[in-house]
């Protein structure tokens, strides 16, 4: 498949600002920052790529380097074989970038000035621009709000101002970061499946997402990275990822005709550490199990040997917010010796 | 070619949104023609004290004329040095900065492009000080209208160099720039704008011949009060192209190491 974006040992140091205390012998107030340490992989083209992290993990500062706000200070980032320092302009033509930034309209201008504006600066020609604000003011349901002040708009509104901005010139690759931080479910679900629908139209729209949903996340990438600390800890698909650190399920295992007291006394011996409630007129035991291991066998065979009815054994999947969680313990111990 | 039209539909975009702006604020524009009609009258009753003894100065035989002459340059002169040195800082500011930069525009046409309605708009208030004396209080201007308009583009090209610097040092330092100050206050009190700098004592009148503005005014009002042509404006015309082919490449250069800077440190969408 062909790649849309490349990018290849990338490493970003913010240097810390001169300071004329360094001249006294004195620490300096702002430090250097290794914002990303050689980082390299590939999206392809009409992939939808996801890149996860806590905050201050690098997503930004990647985000901003392929977009061309920010200069690596080593490595490189070709988009479709445009390199983003030496040829920065004819790569913002093929790159939209939607971040969850309010402040990047103008207030006191309305809904399609503002679209307008823009359209202009990519010399997008005035009817083209029309018919492109119309078409896209449609998609995203914001045709009753064309003639607000940006403003006026809601926070879930100013969002969705944001994809239309970045999909103004049609651009073949799309930067969302987090596009649904502030829609309500329902809103959240349409703009999921609007950019599930990029992805797949013709010509297809390649995207990378940075979000801090991984729902969203699974739901709509193909392959995700998973950044910390500048670096990218594990690049699969989203399934292969958690199979990776799917160390521990939890069990849940749903009980008839057996009294909560009953269930714990039962249940002491095989599952120690289980936790035991009632939910109407069943009883509920949870507990975590390595996967794999024997607790779940001898937790049913001393349940099942009492005579009680087993309605329902769920377990469920470590998710991707663990695998982050497992990443940062790693690293909290890598760095400082304890989690 | 291509990018001469592609600036200047870039320059478009940016007049429609500040003048889009702008009439969303209707009342600043009035309360401005009016302030400056107000400057003009006061002008016009001081001048009135000191008729007929400034005659040792020259350009000073009419206080008047010479006072709105210099405001009007002034003005000119400070809204374009400004405009260009707070173009990044503004959008910065605004939070719009990254978005603008996310389209085909490079740095040097963002601030081009975003100060082109603040040149029209002091072109147009400067241009008022000049029609209110006429109209209102029977001042008179002679000369070539096409060689003082001359003079003011070459003086608003090294304000311009000097504006360039401002905005390197803006982008990079986000604010404090000292050349604002000193060239804000030093082009009002030496230059000439409200009085002859021959009234300055011999330390000071070196302070205005380090001044871009005192030659470009002392030319202008040359032309437009004393009716002057290109003979006697050659002096100071010769200096103002002096300054220009000091500051311009030299303000090119430090301004593309002050871009590189800041993308290199990523300071450049911050504020």
């Amino acid at each position: 498949m062909p790649v849309a974006i490349a990018i290849r040992n990338l490493s970003k140091l913010y240097p810390g600002a001169f300071e004329l205390r360094t001249l006294l012998g004195r620490a300096p107030r702002k430090r250097s920052v290794q914002a990303l340490h050689d980082v390299s992989f590939d999206v392809n083209e009409g992939e939808i790529f996801g890149l996860i992290g806590p905050n201050g993990a690098g997503k930004t500062t990647l985000t901003k380097i392929i977009a061309t706000l920010v200069q690596p200070t080593t490595g490189s980032v070709t988009v479709k074989g445009f390199d983003s320092v030496a040829q920065s302009a004819e790569l913002r033509k093929l790159i939209g970038l939607a971040a969850a930034e309010e402040r990047s309209f103008y207030w006191r201008l309305t809904v399609e000035q503002n679209l307008m504006f823009f359209a202009r600066l990519y010399s997008i020609p005035a009817r083209k621009a029309q018919a492109a604000i119309g078409e896209l003011l449609a998609l995203l349901d914001l045709e009753e709000s064309a003639r607000k002040r940006f403003g006026e708009l809601s926070t879930g509104n100013k969002q969705r101002m944001a994809i239309a901005r970045a999909l103004l010139n049609k651009p073949p690759i799309l930067l969302l970061d987090e596009p649904t931080r502030s829609l309500d479910p329902l809103a959240a679900a349409r703009m999921r499946s609007f950019i599930g629908s990029l992805a797949t139209g013709d010509p297809p729209v390649t995207i990378l997402l940075t979000s801090h949903n991984l729902n969203e996340i699974e739901e709509l990438c193909e392959r995700i990275a998973i950044i910390s600390h500048g670096r990218i800890r594990e690049l699969d698909t989203p399934d292969r990822i958690r199979a990776l650190h799917k160390a521990r399920e939890r069990v849940r295992l749903v009980l008839e005709g057996i009294s909560i007291e009953h269930a714990v006394n039962v249940v002491a011996a095989a599952l120690a550490d289980a936790e035991v409630s009632q939910e109407g007129s069943r009883t509920v035991v949870s507990f975590w199990r390595e996967v794999g291991d024997e607790r779940l066998d001898h937790g049913l065979r001393a349940i099942l040997a009492n005579g009680t009815r087993v309605v329902a054994c769920e377990t469920q999947r470590a998710s991707l917010l663990e695998v982050l969680e497992a990443y940062e313990r790693e690293e909290a111990i890598n760095r400082n010796g304890r989690p | 070619m291509k990018s001469i039209v592609a600036l200047l539909g870039r320059m478009r975009a940016f007049v429609i949104r500040d003048f889009q702006l702008a009439i969303s604020y209707r009342l600043a524009f009035f309360l401005r023609v009016l302030t400056i009609l107000i400057v003009v009258t006061i002008a016009y009753y001081v001048s009135r004290i000191f008729l007929g003894k400034a005659e040792l100065f020259t350009n000073w035989h009419d206080p008047l004329a010479a006072w709105i002459t210099g405001l009007a340059v002034l003005n000119y002169f400070m809204t374009n040095f400004s405009s260009l040195a707070n173009a990044i800082r503004s959008e910065q500011l605004q939070g719009t900065l990254e978005s603008v930069l996310m389209t085909p525009i490079s740095v040097p046409g963002l601030i081009v492009a975003s100060s082109t309605l603040d040149f029209i708009e002091a072109t147009l208030y400067s241009s008022l000080y000049l029609v209110f004396g006429a109209v209102f209080f029977g001042v008179t201007y002679q000369g070539s209208y096409l060689l003082a308009f001359l003079i003011l583009i070459l003086t608003t090209m090294v304000f311009a160099s000097l504006g360039i610097l401002s905005a390197s040092f803006a982008m990079v330092f986000k604010k404090g720039d000292p050349i604002a100050v000193l060239l804000g206050t030093g082009t009002a009190v030496f230059s000439g704008v409200f009085f002859p700098p021959q009234l300055l004592p011999s330390a000071m009148r070196a302070v205005s011949r380090i001044l871009p503005a005192t030659y470009g005014l002392a030319a202008i009002r040359g032309v437009l009060i004393e009716n002057n042509g290109l003979n006697e404006a050659r002096g100071p015309i010769i200096t103002l192209l002096s300054f220009l082919v000091v500051l311009l490449p030299v303000s090119l250069w430090v301004f593309s190491r002050a871009v590189r800077r800041a993308k290199r440190e990523g300071s450049l969408i911050q504020y």
